[in-house]
């Protein structure tokens, strides 16, 4: 929030308002900002708007009766009390200061001045444009709700207290940036979360000094995050309300911003990130057999190439039983470059699937399948064994439930092929541990990344590992510190 | 209503101390090691093993080299890790440090191949193993001390800052 602004009250007289209206907003420059200036008992009313941003319908029933106010009422020394009064709509507060009205105004909602008064009335009729709930692109679920989060923030926080209908559910709402002024809301249980992280959490969104936030929630992201190169992710984002119901009752907090769809959950670690609501919808067995192998999956992403590479380099490496590893003819190309020239084609594939339009997508398909695969290998590019542990390990990227940790991922990996392809087996041992390490030294919010593997907590672990039934999974992960422990109620004596 | 089967969510759960949880942290932190000892092993990686420590130097019978000789040394590694992981909640605990972890870690590897190496005579002298199995298990015993001390010094500090809570919370 800016603390430069010099606040400047509401005139009593109107024309000083409308004035102040023409200067700094532009009253006369703009079509879509105006006024309606009516006379109700003798004094001169008037209703400040923005086209399209409001609800015309209300502002229709609104003005038709402040317009009867003329016919039913006689008194005219009681003007304000007697048009709040019927002002009809449910959420109508007051206000002593021009800008905050300017800021409303330009948000959406009206407000009502009135001659001679130093207050205006500040009504809520936001309509903005936008779709409707849909399900989000890179959230499937084959089974279960098929809702996500839209633009709007006030169809979000709906449909997250849809979800919870628990009375403390706290959904506080703050501005962020100076010309944007988004609404950002604050989500949390009041009595589960901590209050140390709902404070550290208000306390560095106040803090934030910014322009505007047009990227949305990447941009407060890195406000989170601090300003250095990280590839890993500091928080988790997701487009889906039940995903976001669950982690409030974890004890998390979510951060909706305004026209973006996905919500930001605080904290968070490197397994929140290869969760997926999908284990969920299906039995617990089935679940766990899917969070395992997802798990083998991530590993084999980030490990496989740089091992694979380093059997290449060194073959008295191998036992006996996998001596079949490794190409059986040398190409003309170092193996090493092989592998990163792979990888940069289908960093180009990415690219071009994701700004491909629709009705081009499969014959780009086409180009892929039959150009790279097949005829690279026959012109002698590439070695049949490096298109398959490639693609092996892109295919673990996409596995990746959360896209920014999958991209996070490859970026270790290629680190891990270059600190390979130098130093050999000493580079792949020491390259693993300095990233091991990396992880363990990581926190969101003070959270360690790697709970809770490391620091070890054999609760949370078997949690992550094994999709426990509910009816077993009594306590919350005690990672996000909650004041109240238990999910299910303890048993009578 | 007493014959009814009791719902598996009522069932009443037990309070597990620090010192507890600590033990298990140094058994699977063990274990673990253990494991990635074998795999480093065989992947010749290092040229030394749980298993040579642990069994070929007393023994020298042929279940050695099946299964059940590599079950049973990551065992005995699991076993053996209680009693590390005891020692640095004792000495340790209350310092909160990636670093302590670490420290304890080649603090350990040291010992284990240069202090106590002449008790067990299959295993070379510092100086003749080569470097990839020095960079090797010099890397797991770091990660394998960054597991027990980070674990055990963070455990610390929480239970200690959940206990500050309730404090405060309660007055």
């Amino acid at each position: 929030m800016s603390q430069n602004k010099t606040k400047s009250p509401i005139y009593a007289k109107i024309d000083k308002n409308k004035q102040y209206m023409k200067d700094r907003v532009g009253l006369d420059t703009s079509f879509d900002f105006g006024f309606r200036e009516l006379t109700v008992l003798k004094t001169k009313i008037q209703l400040y708007y923005v086209t399209g941003l409001c609800d015309g319908e209300v502002v229709q029933q609104i003005m038709r009766q402040l317009v009867q106010i003329n016919d039913d009422e006689v008194n005219t020394k009681k003007v304000p009390e007697i048009v709040e009064n019927r002002i009809i709509y449910q959420q109508v507060e007051r206000t002593e200061s021009l800008d905050e009205s300017v800021d409303q105004i330009l948000s959406g909602l009206i407000v009502i001045f009135i001659d001679g008064i130093k207050y205006a009335f500040i009504v809520d009729v936001r309509n903005y444009p936008g779709r409707s709930p849909e399900e989000p692109d890179t959230e499937h679920v084959v089974r279960g709700s098929r809702d996500g989060f839209t633009e709007n923030i006030i169809e979000n926080t709906a449909l997250t207290r849809r979800r919870i209908r628990d009375a403390r559910l706290r959904h506080e709402m703050l501005k962020v940036g100076e010309r944007s002024k988004t609404d950002i809301c604050l989500c949390y249980i009041d009595d589960i979360t901590d209050r140390d992280l709902i404070a550290t959490v208000k306390e560095k969104l106040n803090r934030i000094e910014i322009d505007g936030l047009t990227m949305t929630d990447k941009t407060l992201e890195e406000f989170f995050s601090g300003p250095k190169w990280k590839p890993y992710p500091l928080v988790r984002y997701t487009e889906r309300p039940d995903v976001a119901a669950t982690h409030l009752m974890e004890g998390h907090v979510v951060l909706i911003v305004d026209t973006s769809p996905s919500v930001i959950i605080l904290p968070t670690t490197f397994f929140h990130h290869i969760q997926h609501a999908e284990e969920y919808r299906q039995t617990p067995l089935v679940g766990t057999i899917m969070r395992i192998s997802r798990i083998l999956a991530i590993m084999m992403s980030i490990f496989l190439m740089p091992l694979w590479l380093l059997f290449v380099i060194e073959p008295s490496l191998l036992p006996a039983e996998l001596s079949f590893i490794g190409p059986k003819e040398d190409g003309t190309i170092p193996v090493v470059i092989q592998i990163l020239l792979a990888d940069l084609g289908i960093e180009f594939l990415r690219m071009a699937a994701i700004h491909t339009p629709t009705p081009l997508a499969t014959s780009m398909g086409l180009i892929a399948a039959v150009l790279i695969g097949q005829i690279a290998i026959d012109v002698g590019l590439f070695g049949p064994e490096i298109i398959l542990y490639v693609s092996i390990s892109a295919i673990g990227v996409y596995v990746t439930p959360s896209y920014e940790l999958g991209v996070g991922n490859k970026i270790i990996r290629t680190i891990l092929i270059l600190a390979t392809a130098l130093f050999s087996i000493v580079g792949f041992t020491i390259g693993a541990t300095l990233y091991v390490l990396y992880m363990v030294h990581l926190k969101s919010l003070q959270t360690p990344f790697l709970w809770p593997f490391i620091p070890f907590n054999g609760r949370g672990l078997a949690e992550i590992l094994f999709r426990v039934p509910i009816p077993y999974s009594k306590k919350r992960p005690s990672i996000v510190h909650p004041k109240n422990d238990y999910r299910q109620p303890k048993s009578k004596a | 209503m007493e014959n009814q089967d009791k719902l598996e969510q009522d069932k009443q759960e037990e309070p597990v101390s620090l010192l507890s949880r600590s033990l298990v942290t140094g058994f699977v932190g063990g274990l673990l090691g253990g494991f990635f000892g074998i795999v480093l092993f065989y992947f010749n990686f290092s040229e030394v093993s749980p298993k040579s420590y642990l069994l070929r130097s007393w023994l020298t019978a042929s279940w050695i080299d099946s299964w059940l000789g590599t079950v049973l040394s990551i065992l005995m590694i699991g076993v053996i890790s209680l009693l590390t992981a005891f020692i640095y909640y004792v000495l340790f605990k209350k310092i909160n440090s990636l670093m302590m972890g670490i420290a304890y870690g080649i603090v350990m590897w040291f010992i284990v191949f240069y202090i106590i190496q002449p008790i067990f005579p299959n295993i070379p002298p510092l100086m003749e193993l080569s470097a990839n199995t020095i960079v090797s298990t010099v890397c797991l015993y770091i990660l394998y001390g960054t597991f027990i001390g980070y674990s055990i010094s963070y455990d610390y500090n929480d239970t200690m800052y959940k206990l500050r809570a309730d404090k405060e919370r309660k007055s």
